[in-house]
């Protein structure tokens, strides 16, 4: 049964997916309606998507919650401030060290994860965030305290500065490569052995999917993301708030893998538009809306739930499918 | 040797209790190689717990679970945690079937193969050659399973919505994605039709034949129990009533009257 085969391979997708994002700037320098600020917008929204793919590995994949995303983000942002800005570290060091150190915290909540779950689960990582949060304030002479602490573009291999365009192309690079790897996994037998951690506990043990093993696989890639999408939010951003890193930000996470897609990858991306770049860049003109954001994010989580349970990634199959079937009955009606 | 040559799984004294149930109650019987073996018993004999304490879902308070495992050494399974033991050889299905409804039948039975694979995450995210290589000879491996059981067609469909039927013979499948030595069936013919059932009593035939392994099965159809098994035990509230070959056990008057006349007189 072997079909000629269409050479297109899922990572000439992303790559096509990654072009795209990275023309939105440039679109926006030629059209008139887009102010310059909307890369900002746009480059934050790709940020959050990083952690949120993360969440996805640890929600959509091992059916593991968390609502410490905002935490792990944060601390890897002020790590990799810190090192930069005041030990004068370059900026690749201090991206592996911002990175790890997280992840290490992160992995440790996954052996927290084997003992609890569910909502217990929620509210140990929701606790471990607030932690951070509150170290954020309390070590000033890392974070600067409620001043917030500034940053500098990137400077790859201590000589190429990045300016914001530059640093925004780095962050696209960043998600591609991210998409990517994780598809890869998500798709071999890491991928099935969280979909059976997830789907059948008995299944899964029967299948000897040592669940410690992956729980912490999960807990580490997610930090990993999250940590990641922190230092570049840093060093693009070049300012942190303690105040960013509060629940509100790690909800907003949830939402966008909920609202995009549970195990979807572009369904991330799309969530996080939703959540982010939609009420940021359209919204926000609108007072009204300023204020109820929140309430907007509850709305189409409940929307979500309630008719796209595999998220709005999936409209498309959906209006194909009612465009056939109304075809099919215009055809009918014909004969 | 706690083991004789040609025997694979020996159970002794095998007993455990719920609160004050005794689920099952000093037990003991043996499985040979190659030997199609049948568990019977009516409703809440302990049959499934049977199936939990020898997969170690269950610890039981008392008795040894000897096998002889893949590297043919014998080892007592009671020793083990529940995912090691698919690594010796032990694999299982569940009464309830239990299948990842959101993958692909394909992608449900790879997750048999699990314990086989040798690349780590890095591998894998990377797309190495080796870890290339290696998932396409378990897809192969797979897809020649699927083949087999005659459900190759729908291996790219998801499991959710497939009927009962299928799902049955997807568990199967991925049972033997780990070339073991012992299966155990928990009711595989529960919901199966006649000719379903027909087929299934040549398709465990079969597969015992080519995957040169033992099986060992719990089955409330009588007939499919008396058709494939080479040996059966019989047991009653957690207790062995009788063993023997399907003719023995269906003369056995502590059998009739346990679990059979019960049968005829339902009918
Ligand atoms: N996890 C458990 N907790 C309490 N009681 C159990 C448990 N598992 C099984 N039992 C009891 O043990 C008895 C045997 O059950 P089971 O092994 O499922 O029977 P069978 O498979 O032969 O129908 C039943 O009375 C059942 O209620
Ligand atoms: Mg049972």
């Amino acid at each position: 049964m072997k079909k000629i085969k269409i050479a297109f391979k899922p990572w000439m997708g992303f790559v096509l997916f990654g072009i795209a994002l990275a023309l939105i700037p440039l679109l926006a320098e030629y059209t008139t309606f887009v102010k310059s600020s909307t890369i900002i917008t746009i480059g934050g929204t790709v940020i959050f998507a990083i952690a949120a793919l993360g969440l996805n590995i640890l929600l959509g994949y091992s059916g593991l919650i968390s609502l410490g995303t905002a935490g792990f983000m944060g601390l890897a942002a002020y790590l990799s401030a810190y090192m930069t800005v005041d030990l004068g570290l370059p900026f690749e060091v201090s991206l592996i060290v911002a990175v790890l150190v997280p992840t290490l915290i992160g992995v440790l909540v996954g052996l927290i994860s084997l003992k609890i779950e569910g909502m217990y689960l929620a509210i140990a990582t929701l606790a471990v965030s607030e932690i951070l949060r509150k170290t954020f304030e309390e070590f000033e002479f890392i974070t600067n305290g409620f001043s917030g602490k500034s940053a500098r573009f990137p400077q790859l291999l201590g000589f190429i500065q990045l300016d914001r365009a530059s640093t925004y192309y780095l962050i696209v690079v960043v998600l591609v490569i991210a998409m990517l790897l994780t598809y890869n996994m998500m798709n071999g037998q890491v991928g099935r052995a969280f979909n059976a951690m997830r789907g059948s506990e008995s299944a899964a043990s029967a299948m000897g999917v040592y669940s410690l093993k992956y729980r912490l696989i999960a807990f580490a890639l997610a930090t990993i993301l999250a940590s990641l999408a922190g230092v570049m939010y840093v060093h693009f951003i070049r300012f942190a708030y303690p105040s960013t890193w509060n629940l509100k930000l790690s909800l907003d996470f949830l939402a966008m893998i909920v609202i995009g897609g549970l195990r979807s990858i572009y369904g991330t991306v799309l969530g996080a538009f939703i959540v982010f770049a939609i009420p940021d860049l359209f919204l926000k003109q609108i007072p009204f809306f300023n204020q109820l954001s929140y309430v907007l994010n509850g709305v189409l989580i409940i929307e979500v739930i309630m008719f796209y349970p595999s998220g709005l990634i999936n409209i498309g199959f959906d209006i194909k499918r009612l465009w056939l079937k109304l075809r099919k009955g215009i055809h009918d009606a014909g004969k | 040797m706690m083991l004789e040559n040609n025997e694979l799984l020996k159970i002794e004294a095998l007993s455990i209790q719920f609160g004050g149930l005794k689920a099952v109650d000093q037990l003991s019987f043996t499985i040979h190689e190659k030997e199609i073996f049948g568990l019977i018993g009516p409703n809440g004999a302990g049959k499934t717990t049977v199936f939990n304490c020898i997969t170690q879902f269950y610890k039981p308070n008392h008795g040894n679970i000897y096998f002889r495992n893949i590297k043919d050494e014998v080892i007592n399974l009671v020793d083990l945690k529940v995912h090691q033991v698919i690594r010796q050889g032990v694999v299982r299905t569940f009464q309830n079937v239990e299948l990842i409804r959101e993958l692909s039948i394909l992608d449900n039975v790879l997750i048999g193969a699990h314990i086989d694979y040798k690349t780590g995450v890095i591998s894998q995210a990377l797309r190495l050659p080796k870890a290339v290589k290696e998932e396409a000879i378990y897809k192969a491996k797979a897809e020649e399973i699927l083949k087999k059981l005659g459900i190759y067609e729908r291996k790219d469909m998801l499991v959710f919505g497939q009927p009962y039927g299928i799902l049955k013979k997807v568990e199967l499948a991925r049972t033997f994605m780990s070339d073991p030595k012992l299966v155990i069936l928990d009711e595989p013919a529960a919901g199966l039709n006649d000719v379903e059932t027909l087929q299934l009593a040549k398709t465990i035939r079969q597969i015992r034949d080519d995957f040169n392994c033992s099986v060992l099965l719990v089955e409330h159809d009588m007939r499919l129990v008396m058709d494939v098994c080479d040996t059966i035990c019989a047991i009653n509230f957690g207790k062995f009533l009788a063993q023997g070959t399907a003719k023995d056990i269906q003369k056995n008057p502590l059998v009739q009257e346990a679990y059979l006349g019960k049968e005829e007189h339902d009918e």
